[in-house]
């Protein structure tokens, strides 16, 4: 047996037998080292040879030697696999250790619920129209045709600063507004922002709060139009099982007028406790614009027609989220807006 | 309004109507019904009482009858002595459960049967009376109860403000006549008139002095009247609707007024000065003493109705107590008239005094109506206390009702419900609303609303009174949708560009709140930010009274909220308006600017405050960079609210947004420090530019740091922007990353560490290039603020 088949031997031996990463590289370096490997001492005294020996001597060195080199590279790969095959052992975390806070902010949920609202009438062509919270007199009353001395001003006690200015006590005085600028049907419009009324804080209503009012003029509209376009935004908003009713009702600024109404998410309209066995949420206000509003905004109601509606955002986020306390979402408790 | 059910049953036929179904129609045509409570009397049988024996044995006094109940006797014992052989009595028989939650069983008490309950008002649920049986008038032994007296539901409903008819039981039953299709039983106006001598109108002397305050004035005369306790069937419907009975005069006013909604008023003849009746203003320090014991000063916008001599009642609010009605009243003089609306509410407002009569004056009564009420009123009187009605009453009539005729085109029924009801319906629909209805050659339709329907008088009106009894349930949903050739594109509202901002804050752990705009004034002028306060004239309370100038004082209150429920990492905004009134403009609408405020807590010492202040301009930056306007810059400045020291003016494009810094101590309270910042956010959106992609650098960036070492008064603002200024084109980036102060720099001196970017875009940049770039910057800072270089 020559010096290199036995010195193969070796090789191979020890690399089967090596279980480490460490342990080959050292047998790579002990065999195959450029200087000092036993391969290449194998050549040391190469030039005292013959030609031929040489010859066969150079063969069975590259050969002791690519066959060393695929011994290591099979022995590798090998440990390589016990070593992935093992990982579930080798490397296992507890999963279940919680994470740290991501010290998270919330956006408010009645800017969340706001936003699915406009989202929703953005959807059916709405454009989202602002204005001042401190209105005149004029745009507050007397344009929604709710004259000095009307019996309905008791249902809007407002706060005024003179008697010309006063807090809105609805965004209806933006419908006006946008009549007035817009001044050219077809107009869809929703108002949202916050209104103001003089009553005493308690669990269902506050002195100050947040509306979405809707306008429509175009031409040919109908209350069939109206309770259309609510059902499809309280479907969207609450589920396609909701169900909307119109009850009559009055505001000087429609004829006729409405209350609307959504079925009660719980028991579907049968009746229960959370309905106060009525089976219909009140939710707002609605019905077709009076023909001396749209005069008032300049629209002549002999080419045009329209309907309105509105309701309290706030209202909407206690249905949906079962706050039970309006005066929870003015409070700037974390405790509270960290829920939503 | 409170409604009884059996009232309504004098006016329109509800045989096989229960209560729960009134309601449901009333409620679908708009007289909302909020609660009904029921009084179930179907399971109480009437008896005959054929014996009444004391009970022998029993301590306590009991007495046995023997009862008819239709063919059949039952024993029956009980504690009262009223039912006398004779009596027709209610029984509740074993098993049944009375109103009052009782439940009868058989018993035997000392020896003998019970089988069965004589019931008191009381338990009926009928009266306040529990100390005897109920004696009944009339009545057949084993027929229900309900034959003598039908089952009682009391419905409190919502009436609009515009259906002063609604606010008695003859207008609610005309709605359910019509939502039901029965006819009316009984006409509006009464035909009853007085005849006896002398002509009502030569007793009493009537005059009106403003006729815009008093459109009428009807005053009847009836003499002879017995003044007693009423009925208990008018008794018993008073206390239905929650008026108390006081006597047989009094309460057929209050009865006809929740029956026509007409108020009314008795006076004592005798104790009418005069006897005239001047309605007229209050004059200077006349007062009243109400028939509710208190006295009140009147004021000169007060109407009044006075004798020759004083005021003897508020007009259309209370009546007065020393003309009052008594036992000892043999004469009267009934007023029923019509007082102007606005009027009432305004006295009854300035008074606090809101009454039944002045909860329907309030709503502008129909003069005619003031008739109707008089004669129905005087009729009772005439059947129930006697006495004589005198013939030509006095009746001041100024504005007398003008006649309203509205024109419809029937077909905008169909255009404005968007469904089709047939003409023939429509029509039938006005009519049982008791509106004529004239069908005119061309086809439209000639509608004369009754007499009590002040508030029908456009087109519109009649669409609504057709569709509220049609059902609004029928009227299939829709949605709009025609050819449109004008339109206006879809523009993001003002809050809603602001949303980007509300995703930076969030992830910077900040939550929205939305906190009250009306604030105390005290408190703001506390603060020194009252300057452009708005303050309401009629505040409910001194928390509310203005209109605040700032968002952060009530961030700051959020602050101390979750502070004392064990929070101390508080980190809050808000975006709202702020009211700033114009200066020397009354009347005018104030500055309305949107505002973005945020505030966060540090801990106490001062290095704290100063690390929290720098995160709050990252976060200030992130939200102005999501917005993608160009970047602030700040500039050390003083302000309200803030610490002397630590505060800056937010600068973009050389317009001053608001101001960033750590808030003063005595704003803060408590130890913590807070940073916060408040910007107007409309200039931030309107720099807002749509990103441009750049080309991507192809040549790699050689980066350098620069240790300047500056006097302490030198801002690090300044040294960067002389850097920037001498960095020209190859500088992309410089950015401060540390200060020091300490052994390694001079006294009164600071070592800023700048890390500097460059960048060619054309070629790799050589050291030497860099080189001479870095010479150029530390000779500006070299000359501009005599800096200094630490290696």
């Amino acid at each position: 047996m020559s010096d290199a088949a036995s010195l193969t031997g070796h090789a191979l031996e020890a690399i089967g037998q090596a279980q480490t990463e460490d342990a080959l590289a050292k047998i790579e370096l002990e065999y195959l080292g450029r200087r000092s490997g036993l391969v290449s001492t194998l050549l040391s005294n190469i030039g005292s040879l013959r030609a031929e020996e040489k010859a066969a001597l150079g063969k069975a060195a590259n050969e002791a030697k690519r066959a060393i080199e695929s011994a290591l590279a099979a022995r590798r790969a090998e440990l390589e696999q016990a070593r992935l095959a093992d990982l579930a052992e080798t490397e296992a975390i507890d999963v279940t250790f919680p994470g740290p806070p991501l010290g998270r902010g919330r956006i408010h949920v009645l800017t969340q619920t706001r936003r699915q609202i406009e989202t929703v009438l953005e959807s059916l062509g709405y454009q989202v129209e602002l204005g001042p919270e401190v209105e005149t007199e004029w745009y507050n009353f007397e344009a929604l045709n709710i004259p000095a001395g009307h019996p309905a001003r008791e249902d809007w006690d407002s706060f005024y600063f003179s008697p010309e200015l006063l807090l809105r006590a609805h965004t209806s005085p933006v419908q006006i507004r946008a009549m007035q600028r817009i001044k050219e049907p077809p107009i869809y419009i929703i108002t949202p922002g916050r209104v103001y009324r003089r009553d005493a804080p308690e669990a269902t209503r506050l002195p100050y709060f947040s509306q979405v009012e809707g306008l429509a003029v175009d031409k040919g509209l109908t209350v069939g139009d109206m309770k259309g376009t609510l059902l499809y935004m309280i479907q969207s908003l609450y589920g396609p099982d909701r169900k909307v009713r119109v009850r009559p009702s009055y505001f000087p600024f429609t004829e006729p007028s409405f209350e609307f109404d959504v079925s009660c998410g719980i028991c579907g309209g049968m009746g229960c406790k959370s309905c106060r066995h009525k089976g219909w949420l009140e939710v707002g206000g609605c019905g077709m614009v009076h023909p001396q509003v749209l005069r008032n905004g300049g629209i002549d109601p002999s080419l045009w027609n329209g309907y309105a509606w509105g309701f309290g955002i706030e209202r909407m986020a206690m249905l949906k989220h079962d706050v039970d306390d309006i005066r929870m979402f003015y409070e700037p408790d974390l405790r509270f807006l960290e829920q939503f | 309004m409170r409604i009884s059910y059996e009232w309504l049953g004098d006016f329109v036929d509800l045989d096989g109507v229960t209560p729960k179904d009134a309601a449901d129609v009333l409620t679908r045509q708009g007289v909302e019904v909020e609660s009904l409570t029921m009084v179930d009397l179907s399971a109480i049988v009437i008896g005959k009482v054929l014996d009444q024996q004391k009970h022998p044995k029993s301590r306590n006094d009991l007495w046995i009858h023997q009862v008819d109940l239709g063919g059949r006797v039952q024993q029956i014992i009980a504690g009262a002595p009223n039912a006398v052989v004779g009596s027709l009595v209610p029984v509740a028989l074993p098993g049944t459960t009375v109103p009052n939650g009782k439940v009868v069983k058989d018993m035997n008490i000392a020896g003998y049967k019970a089988s069965g309950m004589l019931c008191s008002a009381a338990e009926l649920l009928l009266g306040d009376d529990h100390a005897g049986i109920l004696v009944l008038d009339r009545g057949t032994p084993g027929q229900p109860l309900t034959t003598v007296i039908p089952s009682q539901a009391v419905m409190e409903a919502e009436v609009t403000s515009n259906r002063p008819d609604c606010m008695g039981h003859l207008g609610i039953a005309r709605e359910l006549a019509a939502g039901l299709d029965r006819p009316m039983k009984r006409d509006f106006m009464p035909a009853f008139t007085g005849t006896a001598d002398p002509a009502g109108r030569e007793m009493v002397n009537v005059g009106i002095e403003d006729p815009d305050l008093c459109g009428r004035y009807i005053g009847g005369v009836i003499t002879g009247v017995t003044v007693g306790p009423s009925p208990d069937w008018m008794q018993r419907r008073l206390r239905a609707a929650g008026v108390r009975p006081i006597n047989n005069i009094v309460d057929i006013t209050n009865y006809v007024l929740l029956e026509y909604a007409q108020p009314l008023h008795a006076f004592d003849l005798a104790k009418l000065e005069g006897p005239a009746i001047e309605v007229r203003r209050a004059r200077g320090k006349e007062k009243l003493l109400g028939l509710d014991g208190v006295e009140r000063e009147l004021t000169a916008e007060m109407l009044v109705i006075a004798d020759a001599r004083k005021p003897v009642a508020l007009a259309g609010v209370i009546g007065g107590e020393e003309t009052a009605v008594t036992e000892a009243t043999a004469d009267i003089l009934l007023e029923s008239a019509t007082f102007s609306g606005p009027s009432v509410r305004q006295t009854s407002r300035a008074l606090g005094l809101r009454t039944e009569a002045s909860a329907r004056f309030e709503r502008a009564l129909p003069p005619e109506l003031a008739l109707a009420g008089a004669r129905r009123a005087a009729s009772l009187i005439a059947e129930i206390a006697g006495g004589q009605v005198h013939r030509d009453w006095a009746d001041v009539y100024p504005r007398p009702q003008e006649p309203v005729r509205v024109n419809i085109r029937p077909a905008l029924i169909d255009d404005v419900l968007g469904t089709h009801v047939p003409l023939e319906e429509a029509e039938a629909i006005l009519k049982r609303l008791s509106f004529h209805v004239k069908v005119r050659g061309d086809g439209e339709w000639d509608v004369l609303p009754p007499v009590f329907r002040l508030d029908v008088s456009i087109p519109e009106d009649l669409v609504e009174e057709v569709g509220r009894v049609y059902g609004y349930d029928r009227v299939p949903p829709t949605l709009p949708g025609r050819r449109h050739d004008r339109w206006t594109p879809l523009a993001p509202s003002l809050d809603r560009r602001l949303d980007e901002a509300r995703e930076v804050l969030a992830g910077a752990g900040f939550t929205e709140t939305w906190t009250p705009a009306l604030v105390s004034s005290k408190k703001l002028e506390e603060l020194r930010i009252a300057a452009h306060a708005m303050r309401v004239a009629n505040a409910l309370s001194d928390d509310m009274d203005t209109l605040r100038t700032s968002l952060l004082p009530s961030l700051v209150d959020g602050v101390a909220l979750n502070r004392d429920r064990a929070r101390d990492d508080v980190r809050i905004y808000e975006i709202a308006a702020a009211f700033l009134a114009r200066v020397g403009e009354k009347n005018a609408q104030p500055e309305e600017p949107l505002r973005l405020a945020a505030v966060a807590t540090a801990g106490p010492s001062g290095a704290a405050g100063e690390k929290a202040f720098r995160e709050m301009k990252s976060v200030l930056d992130g939200c102005v960079a999501s917005l993608h306007a160009p970047a602030c810059t700040y500039q050390r400045a003083a302000a309200q609210l803030f610490h002397p020291g630590r505060c800056a003016a937010v600068v973009l494009d050389g317009r001053q947004l608001g101001y960033l810094g750590e808030l003063h101590p005595t704003v803060v309270g408590g130890t913590g420090r807070v940073v916060a910042f408040e910007i107007d956010v409309e200039p931030v959106l309107a720099a807002s530019r749509t990103p441009r992609a750049q080309p991507l650098a192809r040549y790699p960036a050689v980066a350098r740091d620069l240790a300047v070492v500056v006097e302490e008064t030198v801002a690090a603002g300044a040294v960067l922007q002389a850097i920037k200024e001498s960095g020209g084109e190859l500088l992309e980036q410089a950015r401060a990353f540390d200060e020091y102060h300490g052994a390694q720099v001079p006294e009164g001196h600071k070592s800023i560490a700048f890390t500097l970017t460059f960048r060619s875009p054309e070629r790799t940049l050589t050291d030497a290039k860099v080189d001479e770039v870095m010479s150029e910057i530390k000779l500006g800072l070299e000359k501009r603020h005599r800096a200094r270089f630490r290696e």
